[in-house]
């Protein structure tokens, strides 16, 4: 068959199965947009700024598990789209961004629109590729689908100067069927030896914790992870980008740790002989101080990156291969093993841990207030919802404490339902990453969880889920400021609130929102919250944004104490320290 | 700390070299020194084909010498970081 570079590079994007591609046109890109036109197996989302289309495409990957498409055009369009390629790359979130170039004659002449794209996006890519021919593009799609979703996935991405995409030269087009990158191989199986020493070490354990983060989730480990902890009972905690894949009702669950983690999470690492970490990285908000980080733990490390393992803290047995693949092969062993699981060595442990969980657990009933002399606190909205919802929904998030209240409150039980920006910590993500995973699972309950700072950054949004239809319920956690930083403020800077509120300039959202063609709703008194939410529940085939006014002077606890502080050191309320 | 020499083998094409110039720039590491040259010598690289089960022909891929001071652990860690790099054969120190 022969066709054109722009007919090329949209049919070799459906051979790879795509199904929808996030983007905004402009000039460079008008060759690919008119063969996206052409054709109708894959749908393009017209979103209102490139940011947006990123954040839709990630939170459609993070949800399917399948990467995420990008298109932008050059220059502005390109620059735009950075944002979002960084906030991927740092969850490992596999994406494909495809950025128009001006024609490859006027690359290097400061042309109309030209920005060194490859240059600009080099630190937060996997890698990238530019198009010198229309024939090669087959090949490069095809090894950039290969890297963004093998190994520690990541965004990709692919720039193609507009004269390889020009309608009128046309090549044979023949998709490769496999792919062999000589200089890439990830590690898939992990090594005997290293899995038997840590069968060693796992049965030797008196105050064993599983630390599972965001790199179970990408491999897909939650069955494997499951039956591990059949046969083991160990505790199990997750990173803030591991939530879901330990089912958080699960009676071993401690609930998240770190930074904003729970009491008995913290405490449990802290005092730990042994920590399974699973896909995870320790980075600083897991670690707190890296010297003072579970100073009697043997640190079991499972992952598919090198780089990852002894990066910040020293693993003392290193299990590298895809953490699925490792986990089958530790269940493997114990099962052989199986006279040798003495669970009465963590009994005194699992006690221990439930004493903390009683002293200072998180309180989850906090929306059997009802009473207006209190104001709405941010803990009970969360609540609600996952009442509501039963703990079905997909939620995404957006940055800050509401963020926070999300992690703690809502309890997943499944990986994949919880879709937040955890390594960049991206304000802006939560709308369009809700569009995206709508897109996916349009008979899915979607729940955007976010601020009224953040919700501000990718607010044009509002009019991509119109276009396109997309019933997704938005929970504005209102505290009328840039709450995160007002708390670091209240904590560390005498109370200065330096920037962080806005003076009553705060739009109204019902308003808003209802200009385009939506549904909001104002909630400002704790009688009213149960009923509005439900209210907001019950309209299917709308998109609802509720504007809920809550204590503006709430914080989230409990808080690492920070710098020079350990896992065991937490601020429990804004007077008490551990 | 004393200075170290990397051996790094990496495609010859364009963009791969400035990814690991530019990962050292990123970490905050300093480059002391920078040699790189195309192999044209196979029979000195046969360790590459062996190690990685491949055939290499003349020119196909560079070698990028880059002396810089770390301690044992930073190196590891760099090392591990360019072996990532989707471009790069084989990273190791010099003997
Ligand atoms: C793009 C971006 N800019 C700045 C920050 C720093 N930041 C972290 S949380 C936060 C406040 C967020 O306010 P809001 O969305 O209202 O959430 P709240 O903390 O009030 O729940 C800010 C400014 C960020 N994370 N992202
Ligand atoms: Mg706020």
């Amino acid at each position: 068959m022969k066709l054109a570079g722009n007919d090329i590079l949209i049919q070799s994007l459906i051979k790879e199965g795509v199904e929808y591609i996030f983007g905004y046109p402009g000039g460079a890109a008008l060759h690919i947009y008119d063969s996206i036109f052409k054709q109708n197996e894959m749908e393009h989302i017209l979103v209102r700024h490139e940011q947006g289309a990123t954040h839709a495409a990630d939170g459609y990957a993070r949800a399917t598990g399948k990467p995420g498409v990008v298109l932008v055009t050059s220059g502005p369009g390109a620059t735009n789209a950075i944002t979002g390629i960084a906030t991927a790359f740092m969850d490992s979130i596999p994406m494909i961004i495809i950025s128009g170039q001006v024609a490859k004659h006027l690359i290097g002449t400061d042309a109309f629109q030209e920005t060194d794209m490859i240059g600009i996006s080099r630190p937060i890519v996997k890698h990238s590729f530019t198009v010198d021919s229309a024939e090669n593009i087959p090949e490069i799609v095809k090894h950039a689908f290969h890297i963004a979703t093998s190994g520690r996935p990541g965004p990709v991405v692919i720039d193609v100067p507009k004269d390889t995409t020009a309608p009128d030269k046309l090549f044979d087009f023949v998709y490769p069927e496999k792919v062999n990158i000589r200089s890439y191989n990830p590690p898939i199986n992990p090594e005997k030896e290293q899995i038997e020493r840590a069968v060693e070490a796992i049965l030797d354990a008196e105050k064993p914790v599983i630390y599972a983060g965001g790199g179970a989730i990408n491999s897909n480990a939650s069955e494997e992870l499951l039956l591990l902890n059949k046969i083991l009972d160990f505790p199990v905690t997750n990173t803030l980008m591991g939530l879901g894949i330990y089912p958080a009702t699960h009676e071993r669950f401690l609930g998240m740790l770190g930074m904003h983690g729970t009491y008995q999470a913290n405490m449990a690492m802290h005092n730990a002989d042994l920590i399974i970490a699973v896909g995870a990285r320790f980075d600083d908000r897991i670690t707190n101080t890296p010297s003072l980080f579970a100073p009697n733990a043997k640190i079991i490390h499972l992952d598919v990156d090198h780089s990852s393992v002894s990066k910040i803290i020293e693993a003392n047995i290193a299990v590298f291969g895809q953490v699925k693949n490792s986990l089958t092969e530790i269940i493997k062993s114990l099962e052989t093993k199986k006279e040798l699981i003495d669970s009465k060595k963590i009994s005194h442990w699992k006690k221990q841990i439930s004493e903390w969980q009683s002293q200072h657990g998180l309180n989850h009933e906090m929306y059997l207030n009802e009473n207006d002399d209190n104001p709405i606190m941010p803990q009970a909205v969360v609540q609600h919802i996952y009442n509501i919802t039963k703990g079905n929904a997909y939620i995404t998030s957006d940055v800050g404490q509401h963020q926070m209240f999300a992690a703690q409150y809502y309890h997943f039980d499944e990986p994949r339902k919880w879709i937040n920006s955890g390594g960049l910590g991206t304000m802006g993500f939560g709308l369009p990453a809700a569009m995206g995973v709508k897109l996916a699972f349009p008979n899915e309950e979607v729940v955007c969880i976010t601020g009224e700072g953040s919700i501000q950054m990718c607010i044009q949004e509002l009019s991509t889920c119109t276009q396109y239809d997309l019933p997704i319920k938005i929970i504005n956690i209102n505290n009328e400021a840039l709450g995160m930083v007002k708390q670091w403020q209240d904590m560390n800077y005498g109370g200065r609130h330096s920037a962080s509120t806005y003076q009553s300039s705060l739009p109204n959202f019902v308003e808003l929102v209802e200009s385009y063609g939506h549904v909001g709703i104002k909630i400002e008194k704790n009688s009213d919250l149960k009923n509005g939410l439900k209210k907001a529940f019950m309209q299917k085939d709308k998109l609802v944004f509720v504007d809920v006014y809550v204590d503006p002077s709430e914080h989230v606890y409990p808080m690492l104490v920070a710098p020079n502080g350990s896992l065991k050191d937490m601020w429990l309320d804004k007077e008490t320290k551990t | 700390m004393i200075q170290r020499k990397l051996s790094i083998i990496l495609e010859n094409k364009p963009g791969a070299l400035v990814r690991v110039v530019g990962l050292f720039h990123q970490r905050g590491y300093n480059i002391e020194s920078l040699h790189v040259d195309p192999v044209n010598n196979l029979n000195e690289y046969k360790y590459v084909e062996k190690n990685l089960n491949i055939k290499l022909n003349k020119g196909e891929v560079s070698h990028l010498i880059i002396a810089t001071t770390v301690n044992d652990n930073l190196l590891r860690q760099i090392l591990r970081q360019i072996n990532k790099l989707i471009d790069v054969l084989i990273a190791e120190e010099m003997e």
